[in-house]
């Protein structure tokens, strides 16, 4: 696999984090669906996973950049393994929405998997971590596109973390942005 | 403290786009470790892990 193709595969990679966070806060905002502690956990998850292939997008490729996504879907993985587990037993209940039938702590479970298993094919291809290779420089054209969208998201992300649970710990059961409410309040 | 990970990852990729490549790493790693406690306490305080 040539260096190229390697970057325009990190690039649809990082795109396909990006709809998974565009749509976990556009379901957040349009249905007012707040994530609990474990959800923002899993968002966190694909950031820490979205990282890597950034890096791989404005550094060219390399396996310890894989090891930093890698790294993420695991925690991601763990957390949403965790939260299924918490609602595994019929009759438990289940947190939020569902899509396609299946929870979103289901789906994210099912993408950090995907992750997974994508960057360990990505590892195979060695002829992409060739320093000979011309190297990514600075991000342009698609990649920049999607390196800010995916940056917009964290930002956002980090923003309606802050004002649904403030400087605490978030509330396991949240019903409102508790910074708001408090400023409502006053 | 959980937007925490997401303000110091969002520096991380600022970092990353003017080409930092070393403080882009050490702020992922600082992203990592802020997630200890939220983890701890959300993920796993009511497991029978034995800590």
């Amino acid at each position: 696999m040539t260096q190229g193709l390697s970057l325009r595969l990190n690039t649809l990679g990082l795109l396909a984090i990006v709809a998974v966070l565009a749509f976990a806060l556009g379901d957040q905002l349009l249905n007012k669906d707040l994530p609990c502690p474990l959800c923002i956990l899993q968002r966190v998850g694909f950031v820490l996973a979205g990282f890597g292939l950034a890096l791989n997008l404005r550094f060219s490729p390399r396996p310890s950049h894989y090891a930093l996504t890698l790294l993420g879907a695991l925690f991601g993985g763990a957390v949403s393994i965790r939260q299924i587990l918490l609602h595994i037993v019929p009759g438990s209940g289940a947190y939020g929405d569902a899509f396609l039938e299946l929870h979103f702590y289901t789906w994210a479970l099912i993408i950090f998997v995907l992750i997974l298993f994508g960057t360990a094919c990505m590892l195979l291809f060695d002829r992409q971590f060739d320093k000979s290779a011309h190297g990514a420089g600075p991000l342009a054209g698609l990649a920049l596109i999607v390196f800010v969208l995916f940056a917009a998201l964290v930002v956002g992300n980090g923003l309606s973390t802050f004002l649904e649970c403030g400087v605490g710990l978030c509330p396991d059961n949240p019903v409102d942005y508790e910074l708001l409410k408090r400023l409502r309040s006053r | 403290m959980m937007f925490l990970p997401f303000l110091v990852l969002a520096a991380g990729l600022l970092v990353v786009f003017y080409g930092w490549r070393r403080w882009a790493l050490g702020l992922w790693a600082a992203g990592l470790l802020l997630l200890i406690v939220p983890f701890r306490v959300h993920a796993t305080s009511v497991l029978n892990l034995g800590f």
